[in-house]
């Protein structure tokens, strides 16, 4: 249960991180994570578009076609309003958090 | 690649859109995974994997909400009715689907309607509803009063008064008196006990009744020795006479005189009250009777006002005949204890028929009226809470295009529906009270006929139904005016909106400071009330109630008075033989019953120096044993004696009261062997100084708190041809519980004369208790009220409570994982509630300190400001705010601050 929740609260704030610099596709997200995880945080690919799926109905993203020159049409998520203040504001929770587990449990922050 | 993806979800419920973006996906995956050198098959493998993974669950690929449920579409209808009946089913649909608070908030409006809506159909029957009779506008009580005293029995007025203002009045119409006596009739299968009620001939006449056999009385049968005739009521009728019309003309013995029956009245005809089974007809005797005796009767009194003529005209026309009758003598001491001024008071009928229990019933209207209040209060407090609870979709609904009149709608219809449900229910409550009314309702309890649900009453229950749907949907709208979508999207977790919070949390503390302090008002009169009750339960009233029976004796008028006399000597000789019995006597007098008769007479005080007093006193013919078998404590000389005889010196014994007032205070002792003069006792054949022989503690006829009165106490074997009257009061001191002696009784009577019944049998316990049925009532209705609005109140604060701690978990959890204690987390929580708890209680015992005042006419041995009363209010509402703190406060105390984290 504890596991779950926080990668999906983990994930979420991933993907609104990554969507913050510039628009991506689907691919581009999950490519990301990964990459950029260097594989500590483990995100199931198929759990990928659920979680943004979900993001979508909550209008934290938006998602558009796009079709560019020489590419296949591909489906572009871009973060709204709404979702960049979230963005603002879990990121400040995730920081309290490190920092009261911190204070709780000694523990460093990575 | 593609094509792989769309064959496996063919069948399954996916957007077209999310297949060709998963397939995308598949593909460039596919394209990487070559590009990395993995052979073809390897990584076709993959993408199985990949498709497998994602076909798991198909309901996570949907775009739109998955929880659409929760929101249905807002009525598209431009018609105001089609989009109410939408809301309307909405509604509904949403109280189903919370049943449990559904439950609750029905319940509660019930309970307060219910309530407030039968206390106003009883305070509208007794006391504004028009008295049943024809023409009943314009009927007045006409009673007087003598140098500002009431007669014995209030409200009433003196023969001689009634008589000098019937003969050809000015001011009023018409004019008739009324009395209840019960009669024994026999010759109808056992010698029964009637309520029989004599009335004067334009009695019936002014209040038009019709009578549904035969006719009223004629004015010639109001004369002397003409009223042999009798009606009978409708149940009467049926019972003991099957309801055969050939009872008309048919022969009644009521106290052995044979009646005429002439009529049968209606069924609904209730008057004087609904126990009247039989009138008769009344001859109203003049105060000088034959022989110069004086002959007074205290009688109850209506009359009709002339058209256009005021009270006041009324009263002054009744003043200035009182004067002008014959004077009343000595009469007017005994009966009124005082001569002059004489004084004709003039008032409503219908507001005299309630006069004593109309404080009491507009008390307990006020108290309802509260009652209704915090249950109001309690349901707005839960919809503002739901409303918080559902501002997320409510936000959405906004953003859907519903706009904020058509969401205001929406809350108030869907609030109008829990009102409609909770007064319908509350108004079930009080048709199922009124079934059970007459059978609470003490006896004696004025016009409980009257109280029934009627237009007006449902009219009543409209308006609170009206005003509760009103108030609980007004406050919810407070949310609708601050929808911002973005924001409260994405706290949908916390369930709050930010700024708003504050403000309604604000109202809430305000509904339960107002709760609480109402709960405060009620407690603390319940609470006097009750403390009224014992206190007059267990007052010392001079005599001791307990292990006492006791019952009257209807002498057939026929009795002969040396017969009377020799029957109840042989009755009381057999029951002093019966074992369980330990003291049984007669007398004229008995609290509750009967004060056992007056007298006025003046001796010559040996305190004075032989200067004449006059004394008005109550005097009781009693047999020897009589004041053992009461209990009523000797306190100097001694009791009377089975040789206070006829042979013996004339002795009396007196109370306190009276050596206090005739005999100019002195210590008791003193008094005993003073005499009290020639006319203290007159006996036939002679004159005799009577000598006082004892002196008793004082006695309390009717409450507790009444004035002391001077007593007088005659030996029964000293009185000789004097006699009881028509009936002797028995009273026997028993062993064990005196239910047991009830035939014991019975039997002696029977063996004396089986044409004589043992009447009104009680134990003087059960005379006490009937007495007090009414502080009863009182007490038990006000702390009922009580007792519910501190559930109410407990509920409505634990509502808060834990809305309040779940709102605040995040704050309370970053407080904790900072390093904040428990305790101080728990007061951080608990302080707003408190603070409105503490202002409530302030309001309650300020507001209680000003509205308790209103208590005073009936409430005995206790203060209207009582100390006690006053402290337990805050007590027993802090014990029921802890308990209601306990739960969320248990659970701020037990949050883990990482989980409350997680779940943002």
């Amino acid at each position: 249960m504890l596991e779950r929740e926080l990668k999906r609260g983990s994930a979420e704030l991933l993907i609104l991180a990554l969507i913050e610099e510039r628009e991506r596709h689907g691919y581009d997200i999950g490519k990301q994570i990964e990459e950029r995880s260097d594989g500590t945080i483990s995100f199931h690919i198929t759990s990928l578009y659920p979680t943004l799926y979900r993001l979508e109905s909550k209008g934290m993203i938006e998602g558009r076609w796009v079709e560019k020159a020489g590419q296949r049409r591909r489906r572009y998520y871009r973060l709204t309003p709404g979702g960049r203040g979230t963005l603002v504001r879990q990121r400040s929770i995730w920081q309290n958090f490190a920092k009261a587990i911190n204070r709780v449990a000694g523990i460093k922050h990575a | 690649m593609r094509d792989r993806v769309r064959a496996a979800f063919v069948n399954v419920d996916v957007d077209p859109d999310v297949i060709e973006e998963l397939a995308q996906h598949a593909e460039s995956t596919y394209d990487a995974l070559r590009a990395d050198g993995i052979s073809e098959a390897g990584a076709i493998a993959r993408i199985d994997q990949l498709i497998e993974g994602w076909r798991k669950d198909p309901s996570s690929l949907r775009r739109a909400a998955r929880r659409a449920a929760v929101v249905v579409p807002p009525s598209t209808s431009r018609s105001f009715m089609s989009g109410a009946a939408a809301d309307a089913i909405y509604g509904l649909r949403l109280l189903r689907s919370k049943p449990g608070y559904a439950a609750i908030t029905i319940l509660t409006i019930a309970l307060g309607v219910g309530a407030a809506t039968t206390l106003f159909s009883v305070a509208y029957g007794v006391l504004l509803r028009p008295l049943p009779w024809a023409n009943a506008e314009g009927l007045i009580r006409v009673s007087e009063t003598r140098g500002g005293k009431e007669g014995r029995i209030a409200g009433t007025m003196l023969n001689s008064t009634y008589l000098a203002w019937a003969d050809s009045p000015q001011t009023i119409a018409s004019i008739g008196a009324y009395r209840e006596t019960p009669m024994t009739v026999t010759g109808l299968g056992d010698a029964a006990r009637v309520n029989v009620s004599a009335v004067t001939p334009s009695m019936l006449q002014m209040i038009e009744v019709r009578p549904d056999r035969g006719r009223i009385f004629t004015n010639e049968e109001g004369e002397r020795g003409k009223g042999r005739v009798a009606i009978l009521s409708r149940g009467f009728w049926e019972q003991r006479f099957g309801g055969q019309d050939n009872a008309i003309g048919q022969a009644i013995v009521l106290d052995g005189t044979s009646y005429t029956i002439v009529g049968v009245m209606p069924r609904a005809f209730r008057f004087p009250s609904a126990e009247a089974q039989l009138w008769v007809p009344w001859y109203v005797q003049p105060i000088d009777g034959p022989g110069g005796v004086k002959s007074g009767t205290i009688m109850r009194v209506l009359a009709r006002l002339k058209p256009g003529v005021s009270e006041a005209q009324a009263t002054a026309e009744g003043t200035a005949r009182a004067v002008a009758a014959p004077d009343a003598g000595f009469l007017s001491m005994a009966l009124f204890g005082a001569k002059d001024p004489i004084q004709v008071h003039v008032v409503d009928a219908k507001e005299a028929a309630a006069a004593d229990v109309r404080p009491a019933i507009l008390a307990l209207l006020a108290a309802a009226g509260l009652l209704f209040l915090t249950a109001i209060a309690n349901v707005a407090n839960m919809q503002l809470a739901r409303a918080t609870a559902r501002h997320r979709e409510l936000t959405i609904r906004a953003a859907l295009g519903a706009g904020t009149a058509r969401l205001a709608r929406q809350l108030l219809i869907e609030n109008a529906i829990a009102g409609v449900l909770g007064s319908m229910a509350g108004l079930a409550l009080t048709i199922a009270l009124h079934a059970v009314l007459p059978s609470v309702l003490p006896a004696g309890f004025p016009r409980v006929d009257a109280i029934t649900i009627d237009a007006r009453v449902l009219a009543f229950t409209l308006v609170l139904s009206f005003i509760t749907s009103v108030v609980c949907g007004v406050l919810p709208l407070m949310h609708v005016r601050r929808l911002e979508l973005a924001q409260s999207l994405a706290h949908a977790g916390a369930g709050s909106a930010g700024a708003g919070r504050s403000r309604v949390s604000a109202v809430r503390a305000l509904i339960v400071a107002s709760q609480v302090a109402v709960t405060c008002v009620l407690v603390i009169g319940g609470v006097i009330l009750a403390r009224s009750f014992t206190a007059q339960i267990s007052a010392d009233r001079g005599y001791d109630p307990r292990n006492l029976l006791t019952g009257t004796i209807p002498f057939p008028l026929s009795y002969s008075v040396e017969r009377r006399e020799q029957a109840v000597m042989r009755v009381l000789q057999r029951l002093q033989d019966r074992p369980g019995l330990t003291n049984v006597a007669v007398g004229t007098g008995l609290p509750f019953v009967s004060s056992g008769g007056f007298a006025a007479f003046s001796f010559a005080s040996p305190l004075r120096g032989g200067e004449k007093v006059d004394v008005e006193t109550i005097r009781r013919v009693v047999s020897p044993g009589y004041l053992e078998a009461l209990g009523i404590r000797l306190r100097a000389g001694r009791a009377l004696t089975s040789a206070d005889t006829e042979a013996a010196p004339l002795v009396t014994v007196v109370n306190r009261a009276f050596v206090a007032k005739y005999l100019d205070n002195i210590p008791i002792e003193r008094a005993v062997g003073l005499a009290l003069g020639n006319d203290a006792v007159r006996i036939p054949g002679g004159r005799q100084v009577t000598t006082i022989v004892g002196v008793v503690d004082d006695i309390k006829q009717d409450r507790p708190d009444e004035p002391p009165q001077p007593e007088m106490y005659i030996s029964y074997w000293q009185q000789r041809g004097v006699n009881f009257g028509s009936q002797a009061i028995v009273v026997a001191r028993t062993a064990g519980d005196p239910r047991q002696y009830v035939e014991t009784l019975r039997t002696a009577l029977r063996e004396e004369d089986p044409a004589i019944p043992l009447d009104a049998v009680m134990t003087m316990d059960q005379r006490v208790g009937n007495s007090l049925s009414r502080p009863r009532m009182y007490a038990v209705l006000f702390l009922g009220f009580a007792v519910f609005a501190v559930v109410i109140a407990g509920a409505g604060l634990f509502g808060v409570l834990s809305q309040s701690v779940s709102q605040r978990a995040r704050e309370l959890a970053v407080r904790t994982a900072l390093g904040a204690s428990r305790a101080s987390v728990i007061s951080v929580a608990l302080k707003q509630m408190g603070i409105a708890m503490i202002a409530g209680v302030a309001i309650g015992l300020a507001a209680s300190a000003v509205l308790s005042n209103n208590l005073s006419p009936f409430i005995y041995g206790v203060s209207t400001r009582d100390i006690l009363s006053f402290a337990i209010a805050p007590i027993v509402l802090l014990i029921a705010g802890a308990i209601a703190c306990i739960v969320p406060a248990r659970r701020v105390a037990q949050t883990d601050p990482v989980q409350v984290l997680r779940e943002i």
